[in-house]
């Protein structure tokens, strides 16, 4: 390249870069979103990132939020808690507005106190029980914790399947033993006894031994708690052995990739479901649509996850009516946002002082290879 | 000869001022993953020493900086100071890692790998399942970041400095020891394990100690890792973190004593540099790693290396080819 073209080159990027920089009239709303897009979490993470990318689409179509558009940058923390505390300390070191991500609990555990050193709320994915009960002010969830899904898990197998005895089948991560550990809880609380308790591997391909304990122990019901893939796979061993007492779940034993993978197996198996885009709710349904049109697939509740916390922005900074990220998540702890005035939270939900949501939630049943709604279970507070 | 020692001793004043200038500019998250190179170096150099020098393949460095981390968060949360958790996982992983050496004075090569590689699965389980001490898969938060001389380091900038001062004090320990009769008994093991025997090399011995004192370093790099990210969890510390410092020795140039440097700063920096690529970033990495790999299967020092002695022996022959034409021209 010749001196001259080289010069020219660079008065070209000078001026483009001076463009770029140069004031516009509302300054953008920054976000900054660390999420698992490799690893062994990429579903997770590439269905909250995308789910957040439908919501800023939408938001800044008709205007932005009180005007500001909204501009967000993702992160891979592929999946690890160390690169996910670098990626963190970049995102604050940005001054984001608010900080979304990350969806695996451990890497939550790593970054949660540094946005709350930073005074930045954290709207994220993880479910663990534990991350919100540290007294961290600037944690928020957006999908139900453990220890509120699992009381409601154990009283319908008590109350409505009426088992006395229950098999235990949950993955060794820490999304599998949380569960685990709070049901198990329960079920002792409620005089159920776990005749069967059998950690699993992420990963695992053959469940024929673990099914075989379960059969061999004769429960009244099985609580399968497994990611996707394995959740097909654990189903589609238990129909093979013949086990037919209820097979109840959370989350994700129902969830549509689940009935794909498993084929007819998961058919008759029960689950408790707090965010589903299967949900009989015709904001829920316009939803998974438009999210099905713009990425070609449906997603599952992490996709829900990643859109509903941008419409948790949109209310909180329409109901302080400025941007003022100092004020975020003292605004957040107790506020209630309802659908009828944001249709994007798409269901009522109300934020408690930990940064907990209480929210309808459903008990669903595969009935034809669909999920099918058998309970709408109503907000604690109405 | 003379412009390789000035290449390394330019290369080696300009790495020492860039690393204590640069980072009173650099933001919590540059100093953050810079920290994390230096104790990424620490346990390659442990691994370069264990398989650059010695030779013997090993999958299970990793499982070593889990050891050394889980024994300086387990004692640091229970209020014992960083050094002396530094002493119990150095003399910790010897043991382990004198008792994995084992296997190779049976095994080499790609068994010895396997027989590290399942011990590498075990250890994995170990931290997982047992619960009692290393409170298994919900992992142990909030490790502290220790005082040292009086100073509390907390910040990033201190923790920083604390990182680059292990690395340091790693680096002049292990110059020091392959320069040592030990050093060049390793690498004589390496070369020729027969003639080393034959030649009085005690090589049982070295052997095992080739292990130790790389599982050491492995460990010395955990008790650092723990107050850097202040939490660890079990998943850090699987066969991809082994692979991942094979990688880093490889990349860099097995057998060199900067390899291990350059290969963490491929693993470690090179896909935070990418980041800006966003969706890109793992395929650009992993195209240039093993396109690298293609180019010079010695890694990048290799490249280095080949050039420097491709010089020399032009050098050399033009300086033969000279001398032989004066004495033709006395002829």
């Amino acid at each position: 390249m010749s001196i001259t073209r080289k010069v020219s080159r660079l008065a070209v990027l000078t001026l483009a870069a001076g463009f770029m920089a140069a004031p516009v009239l509302a300054q953008p709303i920054h976000l900054e979103d660390v999420a698992e897009l490799s690893g062994g979490g990429a579903t997770v993470g590439t269905n909250f990132k995308n789910g957040a990318d439908l919501a800023i689409a939408e938001i800044n179509a008709k205007g932005g939020i009180l005007g500001h558009k909204i501009e967000i940058t993702h992160a891979d923390s592929q999946s690890n808690p160390g690169v996910a505390r670098a990626l963190v300390q970049k995102a604050l070191d940005n001054n984001p507005y608010v900080l979304l991500g990350p969806g695996y609990s451990g890497s939550v555990k790593v970054t949660e106190s540094l946005a709350a050193k930073a005074g930045i709320a954290n709207i994220m994915g993880g479910e663990a029980a534990e991350l919100t009960q540290t007294g961290n002010e600037y944690v928020f969830r957006t999908s139900f914790g453990q220890q509120s899904t699992m009381p409601k898990v154990a009283r319908y197998i008590a109350e409505e399947i009426k088992a006395k005895t229950v098999a235990v089948v949950w993955v060794n991560n820490d999304f599998g033993k949380g569960g685990r550990d709070v049901i198990n809880a329960e079920f002792a609380k409620r005089g159920i006894k776990v005749v069967a308790d059998l950690s699993t591997e992420a990963g695992q391909v053959d469940f024929a031994a673990d099914v075989l304990k379960v059969k061999n122990a004769a429960p009244d019901a099985v609580f399968v708690y497994l990611n996707e893939d394995e959740s097909a796979r654990a189903l589609k061993e238990l129909k093979r052995q013949g086990v037919t007492v209820p097979l109840i779940g959370e989350t994700t034993l129902t969830g549509q990739k689940v009935i794909d993978l498993a084929g007819g197996a998961a058919e008759g198996a029960l689950a408790h479901v707090g965010l589903t885009t299967d949900a009989p709710i015709p904001a829920v349904q316009e939803f998974r649509k438009n999210f099905a049109a713009k990425y070609n697939y449906v997603p599952d509740h992490n996709g829900i996850k990643g859109y509903l916390a941008i419409y948790v922005i949109k209310a909180v900074t329409e109901k302080m009516g400025k941007v003022d990220p100092a004020n975020f998540a003292k605004t957040l702890h107790g506020m209630t946002i309802r659908a009828k005035d944001e249709p994007g939270i798409l269901m009522d939900v109300t934020y408690d002082e930990h940064g907990d949501i209480d929210r309808q939630g459903f008990l669903v049943e595969v009935k034809d290879g669909k999920q099918v709604v058998k309970t709408i279970l109503p907000k604690m507070v109405p | 000869m003379s412009t390789q020692r000035l290449l390394t001793l330019l290369g080696l004043t300009l790495g020492v001022l860039l690393l204590l200038v640069a980072p009173f500019w650099m933001s919590k998250y540059q100093l953050y993953v810079v920290s994390l190179w230096a104790v990424m170096s620490i346990a390659a150099i442990g691994l370069n020493l264990t398989l650059g020098y010695a030779g013997q393949v090993s999958l299970a460095q990793g499982v070593f900086v889990g050891v050394g981390a889980y024994t300086g968060a387990i004692m640091t949360t229970n209020g014992m100071p960083m050094a002396a958790a530094l002493v119990v996982a150095v003399v910790l992983c010897f043991a382990i890692g004198w008792a994995l050496g084992y296997p190779a004075l049976r095994v080499q090569h790609h068994y010895l790998a396997f027989v590290t590689l399942a011990f590498s699965t075990l250890g994995y389980l170990v931290f997982r399942n047992e619960e009692w001490l290393t409170k298994g898969i919900y992992g142990i938060v909030d490790v502290p970041r220790p005082m040292l001389l009086g100073v509390q380091a907390e910040s990033n900038l201190r923790f920083y400095f604390v990182c680059i001062l292990s690395l340091a004090i790693v680096s002049f320990g292990v110059w020091w020891l392959i320069r040592s009769p030990w050093g060049r008994a390793f690498v004589a093991l390496r070369e020729n394990p027969i003639r080393a025997l034959s030649l009085g090399v005690d090589t049982r011995r070295y052997t095992l100690m080739a292990f130790a004192i790389g599982s050491c370093l492995g460990g010395v790099a955990g008790v650092i890792y723990a107050p850097l990210v202040e939490f660890i969890d079990p998943s850090p510390f699987t066969l991809d973190l082994s692979l991942k410092l094979l990688m880093m020795v490889i990349v860099g140039g097995s057998g060199f004593f900067a390899g291990p440097y350059l290969g963490a700063a491929i693993a470690v920096l090179l896909p935070e540099v990418l980041r800006f690529t966003e969706g890109y970033y793992l395929l650009i990495y992993a195209a240039f790693v093993m396109i690298l790999m293609i180019i010079s299967p010695t890694g990048l020092l290799g490249i280095l290396d080949r050039y420097l002695t491709a010089r020399s022996t032009r050098k050399a022959s033009a300086a033969r080819a000279a001398l032989s034409a004066s004495f033709g021209d006395q002829t």
